[in-house]
């Protein structure tokens, strides 16, 4: 935890410098964590706002230490979830719908060397949209809470308060129908390399 | 026979391409993830961050007392309203009853013409 939890039962007593505190530490984190999520780099500070917003009027529910990750997790995670339900701006584009450039765009994420670095990363960035496009906005988060974000069953367990089987079902399911797309992406690089349009 | 097993080396061969795609696919994807990842770094909070939040704590606060002020005002008419009502109600006074006792001597006393005890002659004072 990065706060301690006498600070957390100063900010539920309503100790404004307290709460600034736990949201200075957290911040950067759960910014991180929307930017990922919801892909739209101009809302994500609103989205994060929202998240502390909700962590200020629903402070005093908490009564142990150990759930206020999760917690916060869970309130990043419904916000996002808000967000892309109510903006409903999120590309739609498939990968089966993507350009001959965007393939080779993909491939490149791979590991071409020539490219710029941040050239790069927005290519990295503009497939796995793509890619995760492709799902439901509940399994597209998710998801990314999984394999981008690096959380754990358990800790994924704490977050959705379902079993560890109904989410390895929903992942693995999830992870086939982006897995459909990946194909698309080796098929066509395979088709440009063959024409000789290759990289 | 011959052609027999080149078919089924073929097919052999076939789905462990197919097994060698999957798997390829899969790192793919494990790769993809992984530069998504080191590609979208946690982003810096802009100066405003703070100042902006609490802005927004404060009007949803207020915006709260309102609806907590107008809620209260609301319980307590409705409150003032059932007690009036129930004064209005306890000092009516209610009408009579129309007869005392049960229905059955009420109904009796309004057909008293129509009830009166039945004069069966007899048959002896018939033949006389």
């Amino acid at each position: 935890m990065l706060v301690e939890f006498e600070l957390l039962q100063q900010a539920q007593r309503g100790d404004a410098s307290a709460f600034n505190q736990v949201v200075t530490a957290y911040r950067r984190r759960i910014l991180g964590t929307i930017s990922r999520l919801i892909g739209r780099p101009e809302d994500v500070e609103d989205v994060a706002q929202e998240v502390f917003l909700r962590l200020y009027f629903s402070l005093d529910q908490l009564r142990t230490p150990e759930v206020f990750e999760p917690w916060l997790y869970r309130l990043t995670v419904n916000a996002s979830y808000d967000y892309l339900r109510k903006s409903k701006r999120r590309p739609e584009s498939r990968m089966s719908d993507l350009s001959e450039q965007q393939v080779m765009m993909a491939d490149a994420a791979a590991g071409s060397k020539a490219q710029s670095e941040e050239g790069e990363r927005h290519r990295v960035r503009d497939t796995v949209q793509s890619l995760l496009a492709s799902v439901s906005e509940e399994d597209r988060i998710l998801l990314t809470l999984k394999e981008v974000e690096g959380l754990s069953l358990k800790e994924l367990e704490q977050i959705y308060h379902v079993n560890e089987n109904s989410l390895k079902v929903r992942l693995f399911r999830a992870r086939q129908r982006v897995l459909k797309n990946v194909k698309g992406v080796t098929r066509r690089r395979d088709n440009i390399a063959s024409s000789g349009y290759g990289l | 026979m011959d052609g027999r097993t080149m078919n089924d080396q073929s097919s052999d061969y076939q789905v462990g391409g197919a097994q060698r795609n999957e798997i390829q696919n899969e790192a793919l994807l494990n790769d993809l993830f992984r530069a998504y990842r080191n590609a979208c770094p946690d982003p810096e909070p802009s100066v405003s961050f703070m100042p902006d939040m609490w802005a927004k704590i404060e009007a949803r606060e207020a915006s709260s007392t309102i609806f907590s002020r107008f809620a209260k005002t609301l319980v307590t008419a409705a409150l003032g309203a059932s007690v009036l009502m129930g004064l209005l109600s306890a000092s009516y006074n209610e009408p009579a009853p129309a007869s005392e006792g049960s229905y059955i001597q009420a109904l009796a006393a309004d057909h008293a013409s129509s009830l009166e005890p039945l004069q069966v002659e007899r048959i002896s004072e018939m033949e006389q």
